[in-house]
């Protein structure tokens, strides 16, 4: 079936966009900046090399398989493209590395892609070379424990450790109130460098509760079975914490992010992106 | 074979080529003489062999050919292009001999008169470690010694290039990498480690190798571990919760105690709530210090023993390491004789402690800065105001900002004048702590962020170069301009400071006065490097690589009319006196 027919919706306004941009292709690229490139401005090696791209056709995007939701974007990111009569042409980042700065990702989209999957929409979140999509899920940190006896973060007695990812929206949430309280009713929060070790401080029993995003959870009770028995308890008495999830593109492409953003928002209003969060199993949900 | 086995075989045989090419037209790689201890303890006046030039870390040069008479007619000599990227290079100097690395870590040997190529070799990174280049070098025997972004420890040939050793010290998939070189002392080479964030915990080190094999033969942990006052300055966190702490700035040697003096980073992350340090535990057998963060530690290079240690800021939330430079200067404190240990953190204070015991003995303040509201003159306690410590959920104003009013490049101390020269730069930040985790992978470093600004009522000037004397603790003379000063000091015996800044000048300063004798034609890019002086068939050279090294560089937003390059050229330029 022709994808124009499948999103009928978006076969007017997307079909006028597809042809333009070809032309907004034509436009500088991500070519480095006129301005020096200094410390909040990424550097990529060889960055001068970098013009403008030929294949108009295509919508490059890229996902990292480091990442817990890589399947599910890669799907949602083909549903973009042929929302926006393009040949969706993906980009597997692999790489051994546990962390990287954020910079780094201006040298994988120079090299790959137009749009790089998989990024939290934090408000003062990135340097002025990234501009991000709107979201195309949600999601949120998540209480996790295998104690039994834990149904609440309520019920966790102080002085017990909750191990945290470091850094995270939840993690400042969580401190902000341990702060607030009186000491003797403090838990201690143990900063993890990242989800994986904070649900390995959990199991290793350093720790009896783990503050974590949930599709990490997903991701390590897919692909083991130590972590089958990680529950999700309830955040109270704090209020949940949920992050809108969308792409990162280079701040110049103005023209392409508008149209992506029309495009999530038609895939979220007709159940599309919702469809492929099913599939998966995935936690999260695609709002309008 | 690998293919990285096919590269460096394919890379061997080139380099064979290349040398036996070499050798015809140029002898004076073949004059270079083994590298002994006693040269590393009192180096030929024409070499520069390490990265401060002597161990004692002065970063003086007594060469005294270019003087305040004649540093007028300084003229380019020759000059070499590098691979462009990132770097804060310190070339090394042997009997007429360079040797710099690029910061895709090819290593090259080139002449120190003609700037002739005489050999090079290319060290293959990993295709997801950023090839940036490495602060310094070491030299010993016939073997210079390179550290590489992926952490490892390579030897090569100082004649011929050809790889010795290659030692893999720690695994960069996990984050640690190496951004300054080691040094050498009494054949363990002293090597430490960066890049210990989140993606290993547990803190970076400190190790010692054998220079004939580069085998490790001690490690040093720069988080303090175990059940002692030291191991239990984490406020309660585990081992697995204790991030940071890096040593990224070589160290410094004094030969008469044997030990090794360097400093360590700050903890991660910088916000102390985040990084489980506040608040402070209810444990009375807790403290939140965070050793050996923000300290300096005497260490014995054969054994890697830590004999003391004196922590020069706890619970540090502002990034404001104080990890750099040790200088090893004999003075008199108080009518008395002392051995002294002097670093300047990126608060801007001068601070020297006893370096036999680690008393606590004076400190000067240079740049205006509103963290530290006073000193105990007795134990160099700080008393820290409260105002600038972020918060979750504020915004808050500290000077100086992260860079620090000092940064990586380097004080050097004249024994002509007895004073200390350092670069400097004042602003100040507007601190906010941001969750910053935007992806699985990809996160945003020390989680605070700094707006950074003019100090309140600056006069527009963000640079300085200033000379402390140190024998009274009085200013000798400070140089002011608007672009940031972004290059170590380099003093000579002709009586002379040179340095460099960003808007592409290199100067050079009368050392008593501060008056301007010299200033560079504008060169290729920012000058963020460390400029070395040396000999080469009995005439001196001042060389120093022009480069942007995302240092104090990240001041630009305070000075905007400073347009560098974009493509981050690298180009070592070396002046001389016309023949």
């Amino acid at each position: 079936m022709p994808v124009a027919f499948a999103f009928p919706r978006l076969a007017g306004p997307l079909l006028a966009l597809a042809l333009a941009i070809p032309a907004a292709a034509l436009l500088p690229g991500p070519a480095p900046a006129q301005e020096p490139l200094f410390y909040d401005v990424p550097y990529a090696p060889g960055q001068w090399r970098y013009g403008r791209r030929l294949d108009e056709s295509q919508l490059r995007y890229c996902v990292d398989r480091r990442d817990p939701d890589w399947e599910v974007a890669a799907a949602i990111a083909d549903a973009i493209a042929l929302g926006l009569l393009l040949e969706p042409r993906r980009h597997v980042v692999e790489s051994k590395l546990v962390l990287e700065d954020i910079t780094r990702v201006y040298q994988v989209m120079l090299e790959h892609c137009d749009l790089h999957m998989g990024f939290k929409l934090i408000p003062g979140g990135y340097g002025g070379w990234a501009t991000l999509t709107r979201a195309y899920y949600e999601a949120e940190y998540v209480f996790v424990t295998a104690d039994p006896d834990i149904q609440a973060l309520a019920d966790l007695p102080p002085g017990r450790p909750i191990g945290t990812t470091m850094g995270t929206s939840a993690h400042l949430r969580l401190v902000s109130y341990l702060m607030a309280v009186p000491a003797d009713e403090r838990w201690p929060a143990y900063p993890m460098g990242t989800n994986v070790l904070a649900l390995e401080s959990l199991l290793g029993g350093t720790v009896d509760v783990a503050l974590v995003w949930a599709p990490s959870l997903w991701a390590k009770q897919r692909e083991e079975p130590a972590y089958a028995d990680l529950r999700v308890i309830d955040p109270t008495p704090l209020p949940p914490t949920t992050l809108g999830v969308g792409a990162l593109l280079l701040s110049d492409e103005t023209f392409l992010r508008t149209a992506i953003d029309e495009a999530i928002a038609a895939l979220t209003e007709d159940g599309t992106i919702a469809g492929i969060l099913e599939t998966y199993g995935f936690p999260a949900t695609a709002e309008p | 074979m690998s293919i990285k086995g096919k590269l460096l075989a394919a890379s061997a045989i080139t380099l064979s080529l290349c040398a036996s090419s070499v050798f015809g037209q140029d002898a004076a790689i073949d004059k270079i003489t083994p590298v002994t201890d006693e040269m590393l303890t009192n180096p030929p006046d024409g070499d520069w062999l390490m990265w401060r030039r002597t161990y004692n870390g002065w970063g003086y040069s007594p060469l005294d050919q270019i003087n305040k008479d004649n540093v007028g007619d300084l003229r380019l000599a020759w000059a070499w292009a590098m691979t462009p990227g990132r770097t804060q290079e310190t070339p090394l100097a042997h009997d007429g001999i360079i040797y710099i690395q690029n910061s895709d870590q090819l290593i090259q040997a080139l002449d120190g008169a003609t700037g002739d190529l005489i050999w090079e070799y290319q060290y293959e990174l990993p295709d997801d470690v950023d090839p940036r280049g490495i602060r310094n070098k070491a030299i010993y025997g016939d073997k210079l010694i390179i550290g590489t972004r992926d952490a490892h420890l390579i030897a090569l040939d100082a004649k011929t290039g050809q790889l010795i050793w290659d030692k893999q010290v720690a695994n960069s998939d996990f984050g640690y990498s190496f951004s300054s070189g080691p040094m050498v002392v009494n054949g363990v080479v002293v090597q430490g480690t960066t890049g210990c964030g989140g993606g290993q915990p547990g803190g970076c080190f400190f190790t010692g190798h054998d220079v004939n094999t580069g085998a490790e033969v001690w490690r040093v942990h720069t988080i303090a571990r175990g059940d002692t006052p030291e191991g239990n300055s984490w406020n309660g966190v585990p081992l697995e919760s204790r991030h940071g702490a890096s040593a990224w700035i070589p160290g410094t040697y004094d030969a008469e105690q044997n030990l090794v003096f360097a400093g360590v980073g700050q903890p991660y992350p910088w916000n102390t709530e985040m990084a489980g340090l506040t608040p402070p535990s209810s444990d009375p057998n807790v403290t939140n210090e965070a050793l050996y963060t923000n300290s300096t530690l005497a260490i014995d290079p054969g054994t890697g023993e830590v004999k003391w240690y004196f922590q020069h800021l706890p619970t540090d939330s502002l990034d404001l390491d104080y990890v750099y430079e040790r200088l090893l200067i004999d003075l008199p404190v108080d009518g008395q004789e002392r051995k002294l240990s002097v670093t300047t953190g990126k608060i801007g204070i001068v601070e020297a402690i006893d370096r036999t015991t680690g008393e606590w003995l004076w400190h000067v303040e240079t740049a205006p800065q509103n963290v530290v509201l006073s000193i105990d003159p007795e134990t160099g306690a700080k008393e820290i105001n409260p105002e600038v410590i972020p918060v979750i959920g504020e915004t808050t104003f500290n000077c100086p900002a992260d860079p620090g009013a000092k940064a990586w490049q380097a004080t050097a101390y004249s024994p002509r004048t007895q004073a200390l020269y350092l670069p400097t730069v004042e602003f100040c930040s507007d601190t906010t702590v941001n969750p910053l985790d935007p992806g699985e992978i990809y996160t945003g470093g020390g989680r605070q962020t700094y707006s950074r600004v003019p100090v309140p009522d600056s006069d527009g000037n963000i640079g300085q170069v200033r000379a402390i004397n140190l024998t009274d603790l009085s200013e000798m003379w400070q140089y002011r301009q608007r672009p940031p000063i972004t290059s170590s000091t380099l003093p000579t015996g002709g009586g002379l400071v040179f340095v460099g800044s960003l808007d592409r000048k290199f100067m050079a300063f009368d050392d008593e006065t501060g008056e301007k004798l010299w200033e560079s034609g504008k060169l290729s890019s920012s000058l963020e490097s460390f400029p070395i002086t040396y000999e080469a068939g009995g005439k001196q050279y001042v060389a120093i690589v022009a480069n942007f090294a995302s240092g104090l560089g990240r001041l630009a937003s305070l000075t905007p009319e400073v347009k560098l390059p974009s493509n981050d050229p690298i180009t070592l330029y070396v002046f001389a006196l016309p023949d």
